[in-house]
């Protein structure tokens, strides 16, 4: 199947390569079965659908229209590719020179991160943590499991103890963050703050601590060793890749799954150890479900006013409430704002400002329906 | 599939027979009108909106579900928010979903930085890398592709996840529904690679979204070139945007997160990218301290979903027949049978597939039980696919994947109808 379709989507100048990739890369040349290349199961350990008389699986395919000839689209130019092409590959493709030093990525990270991530990395409002620590400590942590005791300490995966690639810290960082206005940092402030997280997270580069004093650049973190790079499988990397992840997926014992291939009967009757026991939801189980679960098929009710104090719990405390901007009914913190008049507050808390404040908070509410929540958050009620 | 006729089938040469039979049986039940009983108000009233006009045909342009189905609704909870409800999820009400296609606007919902609304007037998908001929697409140009359509589900990976270390969500929305079934119209993305000319030494493909946090994943070639679909339409309509509007890629069967929504970049390399969802998420924690990286394609997996913690039987008479119905899907290929086991897993008997049975696609099972009242039972379903495999019990897979992986549990999953007719989420394990 692979090998047809590689053989149609090749281009004459590789067709002499092709041989090389059949038998190297893509297991054989015959077609044993559905679920089989040569023998092997296939890469998702189970199924391809390969057109057989015109059929794959229960739908009929016009094979005459996966033969191409379509002249569709355009070749884009080169400054369109190094526009949209900005993905940072662990081997550095991609990766900009620039630099950032630990001071100025906290600095940053006071005034951008630290509403969702929390101070130093700590975590907070549903975000996630960046650092727990010494990150090589914490890489010690993976094989923590709360089988047996549910209450026992849990792995911690965050970057520093988790994360296999540097490259991709920088990468999400440029092209994600911050969350509400992603894409607006240079790449001396993803240096800066890439080098904030690696403190926080304890590394040492090159055998050099990465203290508040350290200025990270390209060369630099190229030679980031991350404690946790071999702790994933399969092996993803290089040439033989694709035939690594093949033969991983072939075994089900490898991810937990059980397979009748081998022609076993199931069980149907006396399938379980008589210890077995039914465990059951504990204090009632997770509830807050939102809206609450129901399946009345009553009217509605009439559209109610926004519950101001809902809005702001959700949408405003996890700054307003925790010393990030004016507090909450704070008025020596809001009189600033307020002597230049509420229009100006409103226009600020509804379009968002270059402090962090995200527009309306992030909140959906109509222009309206939010400025009761500044009232609310200004005044307390 | 051929199940064994149990006692619960009422043949059709038996009916009448049967029919008669009941007659006598149920004489003075609500089946008999008796005068003895009260006139129902709903038969004997002229209902208002029998005696008025209705609206006229051009309202809702758009239509929209009656007013009394308001409570049927996509949920969310605050343990899978991150913040404002931007990288969160809303699951879907898999309790009222009917047949195998999820509507467009139940559809469950899931993004990294919420969700993108994409102009499709500066839409561009951009292919590129190592192809002999990179291209950019307009939305009208990709749509002149020969279109395809077809039926599979989508399941968020960490469907299910939150139960690993005992039961959790008393509920069959939460723990089972984030996943939804569609019928997508799209493009083989083999079709517009036969133009491109893709070089041999190209493993890995990088799918990159528009939205704010760029989601990306890299996607191995044989998927690409097996079934990857590239499509614009879902349910007979333009994909929602909380499906990705305009564009978004589906690949049969794996994981949810892999199928990138407001679909920006296709580049193929050699080495793979490392995405911040393939390596900080999406990665499977074993008690070894390894992690399952690259954990594709979701496994065979069912639930019941009536009766469920949502639907109970406390309405039910001692001898009602009454339907056991679920849900089976494999993303290694199509369901091939279902079990149902009413004694938590201990004994099994088929169940049958109803409808249609399509590969990597939601398929319905149904089994016809007669309820004694006051009985206990623990309902327990569980799938096979035709690429060979069968839900683990929950023993067997967390044998191997301990409780820290968060990703594809499939593992045989158990309501408890208790004496009331109440259902409950229970688990079944050592």
């Amino acid at each position: 199947m692979f090998k047809l379709d590689r053989k149609l989507i090749i281009t004459a100048s590789t067709a002499a390569t092709l041989a090389v990739i059949t038998a190297g890369c893509m297991g054989g040349s015959t077609t044993t079965g559905s679920t089989e290349v040569n023998g092997s199961p296939t890469i998702d350990g189970g199924m391809t659908y390969p057109v057989q008389n015109n059929m794959t699986g229960p739908y009929y395919v016009n094979t005459n229209t996966l033969k191409g000839g379509y002249s569709n689209g355009r070749v884009p130019t080169a400054n369109e590719l190094a526009a949209w092409d900005k993905d940072v590959m662990p081997d550095g493709t991609g990766l900009p020179e620039g630099s950032g030093s630990v001071e100025d990525g906290e600095e940053l990270y006071e005034s951008l991160c630290v509403s969702c991530h929390g101070d130093f990395g700590s975590g907070g409002g549903g975000y996630p943590s960046l650092s727990k620590g010494n990150a090589v400590d914490m890489q010690k942590t993976l094989t923590n499991n709360r089988w047996k005791d549910p209450e026992a300490d849990g792995p911690v995966r965050v970057f520093g103890s988790y994360w296999p690639q540097v490259s991709t810290l920088y990468w999400y960082i440029k092209d994600g963050m911050p969350h509400p206005k992603s894409k607006t940092l240079s790449d001396d402030d993803t240096y800066a703050l890439t080098a904030y997280i690696l403190n926080i997270n304890e590394f040492e580069i090159d055998g050099e601590e990465v203290d508040d004093e350290y200025v990270l650049d390209r060369e630099k973190l190229l030679k980031v060793k991350m404690p946790n790079v071999d702790g994933f499988e399969p092996n993803i990397d290089g040439p033989d890749a694709l035939k690594r992840v093949r033969a991983y997926y072939s075994t089900p014992a490898n991810f937990g799954a059980q397979n009748l291939n081998k022609g076993a009967e199931r069980c149907m009757t006396d399938c379980q150890k008589k210890s077995v026991t039914t465990r059951r939801i504990k204090n009632g189980g997770i509830k807050d479900f939102l809206p609450p679960m129901t399946d009345e098929r009553t009217l509605p009710k009439e559209e109610e006013a926004i519950d101001v104090k809902s809005v702001y719990a959700d949408n405003c405390a996890m700054c307003h409430g925790n010393g990030v901007g004016p507090g909450f009914a704070n008025t020596a913190d809001w009189s600033a704002y307020t002597a230049k008049g509420m229009d100006k507050v409103y226009a600020s808390a509804i379009h968002g400002t270059d402090g962090g404040m995200p527009p309306k908070g992030g909140s959906t509410l109509s222009d309206a329906d939010f400025k009761s929540v500044v009232d609310y958050l200004i005044n307390g009620k | 599939m051929d199940n064994k006729k149990s006692n619960q089938e009422i043949g059709r040469r038996d009916f009448f027979k049967k029919a008669a039979m009941s007659v006598t049986a149920i004489a003075g039940t609500s089946l008999i009108s008796s005068n003895a009983r009260a006139d129902d108000p709903a038969i004997m009233h002229h209902v208002p909106w029998g005696q008025v006009w209705g609206d006229p045909v051009t309202k809702n342009r758009y239509g929209v579900p009656s007013k009394y189905e308001h409570n049927v609704l996509r949920r969310n909870t605050k343990l899978l928010a991150s913040g404002n409800f931007r990288a969160s999820i809303a699951v879907t009400p898999i309790q009222e979903s009917m047949g195998i296609i999820t509507p467009n606007g139940l559809f469950f919902s899931r993004s990294h930085g919420g969700v993108a609304h994409v102009d499709p007037a500066e839409y561009r998908l951009m292919i590129h890398g190592l192809v002999e001929k990179p291209i950019v697409l307009t939305l009208e140009q990709l749509k002149r592709y020969p279109s395809v359509t077809r039926t599979h589900f989508i399941e968020c990976p960490a469907n299910g996840g939150q139960e690993w270390r005992g039961p959790q969500f008393n509920s069959v929305q939460f723990a089972k529904g984030f996943m939804s079934c569609a019928e997508w119209t799209g493009v083989y993305l083999k079709t517009i690679l036969e133009d491109l000319g893709l070089k041999p030494e190209a493993q890995w493909m990088l799918a990159e979204g528009s939205d704010n946090s760029e989601m990306g994943r890299t996607i191995p070639i044989d998927k690409v070139l097996d079934d990857a679909m590239i499509v614009w339409g879902q349910n007979g309509e333009a994909l929602r945007p909380e499906q990705g509007y305009p564009v978004r890629i589906i690949l049969p069967g794996w994981e949810g997160n892999l199928m990138v929504k407001w679909l920006k970049r296709l580049e193929f390399a050699a080495e793979p990218w490392y995405c911040k969802e393939e390596t900080s998420k999406y990665t499977a924690l074993k008690p070894t301290g390894k992690a399952i990286q690259h954990f594709y394609a979701n496994e065979v997996n069912s639930t019941v979903t009536s009766p469920s913690p949502e639907i109970d039987w406390k309405d039910l008479k001692d001898g009602d027949l009454v339907e056991i119905e679920g849900l089976a899907w494999s993303g290694m290929g199509t369901i091939s049978g279902v079990d149902i086991s009413l004694d938590g897993g201990r004994n099994y008997t088929e169940a049958r597939l109803k409808g249609l049975v399509l590969p990597k696609s939601w398929t319905r099972w149904s089994y016809m039980h007669t309820y004694k009242k006051g009985d206990v039972l623990q309902l327990t379903s569980r799938a096979m696919d035709d690429a060979g495999y069968i839900q683990p019990t929950i023993d067997q897979e967390v044998g191997v994947m301990g409780v820290e992986s968060v990703y594809h549990r499939n593992a045989v999953e158990t309501w408890e109808v208790n004496a009331k007719g109440e259902v409950n989420h229970v688990q079944i394990r050592s």
